[in-house]
């Protein structure tokens, strides 16, 4: 979950909120410079953007369509054969299921706790609030590597974890975490709660903060509990953060790469991979095969792109 | 408001030349003519990934290599195996050659690989003076494209069977009940071990071959044939041998574990009876020092009812290459004159790293007939000499690691359950699929 891009919602919020007036059919000089001025500003990041992030995409594409070991690279015949090849490939398969299914299961748990702790830490009667937010914010700055090695290690069959249970009496035997495939994955999806979790809470509260009070006063003077004032009352106001929040989030768990590579390796036998490290493995682990790894990051591009547009349509409620 | 607009559209035409900079093809030629790191012409920049073991040896190379040429000076990156090979992919991929160091260290299972699928990253040895026929043609076969060699041999891979002597006896045995052995009878007396000790006799990380792929060869088995076609599916040998593997842990006598470290964790910690691996563990095995005199050596279990099996195998080994833009000079000539030709550098390294030497005249150095106290008074290494010329020759070809990854895949699905005909037919359409 380390690429996360919000841009396209942000843009279109910005679009909507800064209305402009109607064009005039013909520009004065004064607005035709204005207008330069944009463009002046705006040019630098656009090229920019162009040269580091398109170009570098169309580029791709263009090698989604070539085949062969290394460097030497032919295009391929039919020209579709990488996209093709990726229908008959187990493992690929295998690592789609496995990403969706954490998408699944874990977005849905974080967002839902990300909500539940936001408002707690919104509540005016709690104590060391700015303690609390701290704390729970912290693992967003911590590296994605080093806490993948911190739970690998908590994980370990001598590990943390497995002392911790066998002193409780929990468990007699030591359970070897990352070596079956069920708990391997739910060590994944406990990272990235414990990871992600804090983002989006802080998220949320900035949500919270921006309600106007005399919403939820109202809702109290006409007898309203908290339970209903929370679906009904501050809810509805979360509506478009929620929406972001479940675009970055499924943005990033399709193209989660960290936590497979360095916390189970995508082990056992595959069953932990994502298709972003598959698609590391395919490209440099194991004869290169950039064409074929380039055709992998095409259908994970167009994965994102459609729930994205699904989510959109979904869950934003604005005319 | 002009000024403002001068200065963004300047501010623009700066960021566009900055951009079209970035992204111009660098290459105009580099000046210095050498690798990272040769401006003087007396260093030489070298990656290797073992602190306790190849990096050591660099060094101890690299002062012996100073009595002779004293401006001389080593810059060594440690560098991981597997970044190690990223790295290569990058340069080779994004022809940014000029990132090569002068000399790196390459596993002898990936030499051929790469020298196939990225011939630009490397120098031939052929203006050298490094004398091949001091080494077995087995090894130098890992680095040799083509009749042309790429790599000067480093350590032998060479298999042992380390032993805690004092568990042993604790049990009622003897190095000598371990030697010339079958499995069965191993994992026999392995549960004994168990039952009256308490220790495992062996343990490794789960999910890796290692000790299968080490069965395999010692009865000269491999996962591809003659014309680089797999035969993972209907192999005797891989399924004898995952047989023992999943046997021995589901009796307990086999401890899987989850990484490198714990794996190191379970010999130094003296949490298992023994150890099964390529002789340079015994650099790690050593790190434990107050075990020594309680460890013993000696050959490998053979696979029952499997035609040519041998108690002799081997995994892992590495070569020296030396990359295109080095000092080529240089660093063929370092390593002709210590890897490739010094009896004492050999002397040094032994008894420390346990590095033992593929250089042939090395053998006959005293020092591998020396005791070793730590091994209870053994002449390890002349045994181990011994050993590596009875191991058969393992078939590694371009496709070796995704031959390995799937039989790895497969042995992880065996021990939860699955059956190893379907795992291991499964493994070869998945290698078959990566070769098309």
């Amino acid at each position: 979950m380390s690429k996360v891009t919000p841009g396209s919602v942000i843009d279109r919020a910005l679009r909507e909120t800064a209305s402009e007036p109607e064009r005039k059919p013909k520009m004065s000089a004064m607005a035709r410079r204005r207008s330069l001025t944009g463009w002046a500003f705006i040019a630098p990041a656009a090229v920019l953007i162009f040269a580091m992030n398109f170009w570098p995409m169309i580029q791709a594409f263009i090698l989604s369509f070539k085949t062969g070991r290394g460097n030497k690279l032919t295009l391929a015949e039919p020209l579709w054969y990488n996209y093709e090849r990726l229908l008959h490939d187990d493992i690929f398969k295998q690592t789609l299921l496995t990403t969706l299914l954490y998408l699944i299961v874990q977005v849905p748990i974080m967002l839902g706790l990300a909500m539940v702790l936001a408002n707690m830490l919104n509540s005016p009667s709690l104590r060391f609030r700015g303690m609390w937010r701290t704390a729970i914010f912290l693992p967003v700055a911590t590296s994605l590597v080093s806490y993948a090695i911190v739970f690998r290690t908590m994980f370990g069959t001598d590990g943390f974890i497995n002392d911790l249970l066998t002193k409780l009496h929990i468990i007699d035997d030591p359970v070897n975490w990352l070596g079956q495939t069920n708990t391997a994955r739910g060590v994944i999806v406990l990272g990235l709660l414990w990871r992600w979790t804090g983002f989006n809470m802080i998220l949320y509260l900035a949500a919270l903060q921006n309600i106007a009070p005399g919403t939820h006063e109202a809702a109290k003077l006409d007898g309203a509990g908290p339970i209903r004032t929370f679906w009904s009352v501050t809810m509805p106001q979360m509506r478009p953060i929620i929406l972001l929040t479940v675009i970055i989030s499924t943005n990033g768990t399709i193209q989660l790469f960290d936590e497979s590579y360095n916390l189970t390796a995508g082990g056992p036998a595959y069953t932990s991979m994502t298709m972003s490290h598959y698609l590391y493995e395919v490209s440099f682990h194991r004869n290169p095969n950039f064409g074929y790894g380039a055709a992998m990051s095409y259908v994970i591009l167009l994965l994102v792109a459609i729930f994205a547009a699904i989510q959109v349509r979904l869950g934003d409620k604005r005319d | 408001m002009r000024n403002f607009r001068k200065g963004a559209v300047l501010a623009a035409t700066a960021a566009v030349t900055l951009a079209l900079a970035a992204c111009s093809d660098s290459s105009s030629p580099d000046p210095s003519g050498g690798g990272n790191g040769t401006p003087e012409g007396n260093t030489l920049t070298v990656w290797a990934w073992d602190p306790a073991f190849n990096i050591a040896a660099l060094n101890a190379a690299a002062d012996i290599y100073k009595q002779d040429h004293p401006d001389f000076t080593i810059d060594i990156v440690e560098t991981p195996w597997d970044d190690l090979q990223t790295k290569l992919t990058t340069i080779a991929q994004s022809q940014a050659y000029d990132e090569l160091p002068d000399i790196f260290l390459m596993q002898n299972n990936a030499f051929q690989k790469n020298v196939i699928n990225y011939p630009d990253l490397f120098s031939d040895f052929s203006g050298s003076d490094v004398d091949y026929s001091e080494f077995p043609a087995g090894v130098t076969g890992y680095s040799t494209v083509d009749g042309a060699n790429f790599g000067v041999p480093f350590d032998n891979g060479t298999a042992i069977d380390a032993l805690r002597t004092d568990i042993l006896t604790e049990a009622g045995y003897t190095v000598d009940d371990f030697t010339d052995i079958t499995w069965n009878d191993y994992m026999t007396k392995a549960k004994d071990v168990l039952a009256k000790t308490g220790q495992p006799m062996l343990s490794g990380q789960a999910g890796s071959s290692d000790m299968v792929m080490m069965m395999l060869q010692s009865a000269g088995a491999s996962l591809f044939d003659a014309d680089g076609n797999p035969t993972i599916a209907n192999n005797d040998a891989l399924t004898k041998a995952s047989e023992v593997y999943t046997q021995m842990v589901k009796d307990g006598t086999f401890l899987e574990v989850n990484s490198w470290d714990e794996y190191i964790g379970t010999l130094v910690n003296g949490n298992v009876a023994g150890t099964i691996n390529g002789v340079w563990i015994v650099g790690s095995i050593q790190s434990a020092e107050d075990q020594s005199g309680k460890w013993g050596m000696t050959n490998l279990p053979s696979l029952d009812g499997v035609s040519g099996a041998t108690n002799y195998s081997a995994n892992g080994g590495s070569s020296w290459a030396v990359s295109s833009t080095a000092d080529v000079a240089l660093a063929q000539d370092f390593l002709n004159e210590t890897f490739a030709g010094s009896a004492e550098f050999y002397d040094t390294i032994l008894p420390s790293t346990g590095a033992l030497a593929n250089w042939m005249p090395a053998g006959d150095s005293e020092i591998y007939s020396q005791p070793q106290d730590f091994w209870g008074g053994d002449a390890i290494f002349s045994k181990v000499v011994g050993f590596a010329g009875q191991v058969p020759a393992n078939n590694t070809g371009v496709y070796y690691y995704e031959a390995r990854d799937a039989v790895s895949a497969a042995l992880t699905e065996i021990v939860n359950g699955a059956d190893p005909a379907t795992a291991f037919q499964k493994a070869q359409e998945t290698v078959e699929f990566a070769m098309q």
